[in-house]
């Protein structure tokens, strides 16, 4: 709790987080090529709730990062990981967040 | 080519020689292709596959010859494509009988195959509980295990071959994998560390349970580069080892809290890897892997590893990039300069 880095101002100007600095940013990274990009030939994506599985509990219907169970995992997770719902396109997050 | 091979003895990561990727605007794309091209150096040549077959053809005929009844079939890495170079070639002896697994018949074999001028450096493992004659084949200087009367492994050679078929990208992050783990002795499961058959399991869960996947959005051969960091960091930070089980059923892959594992009953909370054998729903095939703090502590050293470098090499100039690798921060190739797989 006497951590000087905690009373450092950091800010990310590329995702707007609080969290990381921008040259720091997992969205420098976490950067999927999608299947295709043209609005015509794709096709409407649907999320099948049913495959969803939660690496902290196990259980089926939420992504890890989104359970609601104490963490099992000692190693923090600050920035959020690819198994969220905020790992998904706009459209599907709507659906897995309703 | 020829002039290179001096080259490429002294280097860490010979994959990247003649293939620089630095002019990629996304990082995530470089990596993608540095993965591409590790799989392609790794992969084996022509020549290799043919020495390899009449290796396996030689000793066939040597055990037919020696028991009518008997045959000789490859499972484990080399039936899968899955291995790497210099890796073991697993064999099992199956016969009719069925009664080749005593330690006579180990002796027997082994003495054969040595008159037969096809093993050299042989050592018999009768007292294991799965017992074994391992040796090297002269020609091809292969080193080979063969155990007996067991059908298990060729069962899940089968198995694998239909996850390959069926999932983009899997064969890539396996060998990216196993020769991550392997240069940090973390693949024996005689000392903890994670065999293959639980290393395909982990990647193939991990690919059908990504969101973007899941969602058909991407294609996974296209996002190796994400999709490594992506895995390290679920298996390195974020996966509950204490609570949560894999279990590929039937091809579809789901967790499972430890708790409702009813076949296993009672399984512990503790900090173990658990995944459910896809043939025997009571069997955990990773019990072995004791080791699994260390494990954890490698995929989180290699996550840390591999942003630190692209956070890094996306800040630096063009011209600075040029001939680095991002891979090469978490891969090391060492050994015989080898050429890529013709394309
Ligand atoms: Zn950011
Ligand atoms: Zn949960």
């Amino acid at each position: 709790s006497q951590c000087p880095q905690k009373w450092k101002r950091i800010f990310c100007t590329r995702c707007n987080s609080k969290r990381h600095s921008r040259d720091r940013c997992p969205s420098v990274w976490r950067v999927y090529l999608l299947k295709d990009d043209r609005p015509k030939k794709r096709k409407k994506l649907i999320l099948p709730m049913h495959s969803i599985y939660c690496y902290n509990c196990g259980l089926k219907g939420h992504f890890g990062d989104d359970c609601d169970l104490r963490r099992s995992s000692r190693v923090p997770n600050e920035d959020g990981s690819a198994f969220s719902g905020d790992n998904l396109t706009n459209s599907l997050k709507k659906e897995y967040f309703q | 080519s020829k002039d290179e091979d001096a080259n490429i003895l002294n280097m860490d990561f010979p994959w990247t020689i003649n293939r620089d990727h630095s002019k990629q605007k996304e990082i995530a794309d470089w990596l993608t292709l540095e993965i591409r091209d590790f799989v392609s150096y790794i992969s084996p040549n022509r020549k290799e596959i043919e020495l390899r077959n009449q290796t396996i053809g030689k000793l066939r005929d040597a055990v037919q010859h020696h028991w009518p009844d008997a045959n000789l079939h490859v499972f484990g890495s080399y039936a899968t494509d899955l291995y790497l170079p210099g890796s073991d070639i697993d064999c099992v002896v199956n016969s009719k009988a069925g009664d080749k697994q005593s330690r006579n018949c180990l002796y027997s074999l082994a003495s054969h195959l040595k008159k037969e001028g096809l093993a050299e450096d042989i050592e018999i493992i009768a007292k294991a509980r799965v017992p074994i004659i391992k040796f090297v084949e002269p020609l091809s200087k292969i080193h080979v295990d063969v155990s007996f009367e067991r059908t298990n492994g060729l069962e899940a050679a089968k198995l694998i071959r239909g996850w390959l078929d069926s999932t983009n990208g899997l064969r890539e992050l396996v060998l990216i994998v196993k020769q991550f783990l392997q240069a940090r002795r973390l693949n024996k499961v005689h000392t903890g560390g994670l065999g293959g058959f639980s290393i395909i399991c982990l990647v193939y869960s991990f690919l059908h349970l990504h969101p973007r996947i899941l969602a058909n959005e991407i294609n996974p051969i296209e996002n190796l580069g994400v999709l490594l960091i992506d895995f390290f960091e679920l298996y390195g930070k974020n996966f509950g080892y204490d609570h949560v089980a894999l279990s590929v059923m039937n091809g579809k892959a789901t967790y499972l809290p430890k708790s409702n594992w009813k076949e296993l009953h009672p399984i512990k909370s503790t900090f173990q890897l658990a995944i459910q054998d896809p043939g025997d729903a009571t069997n955990n095939i990773s019990r072995g892997s004791f080791n699994i703090r260390d494990i954890k502590k490698a995929f989180a050293g290699a996550f840390d590893l591999l942003t630190n470098r692209c956070f890094e090499l996306h800040r630096a100039k063009l011209k600075d990039r040029q001939g680095c690798s991002i891979l090469g921060n978490v891969i090391k190739y060492r050994g015989k300069a080898r050429d890529f797989r013709d394309e």
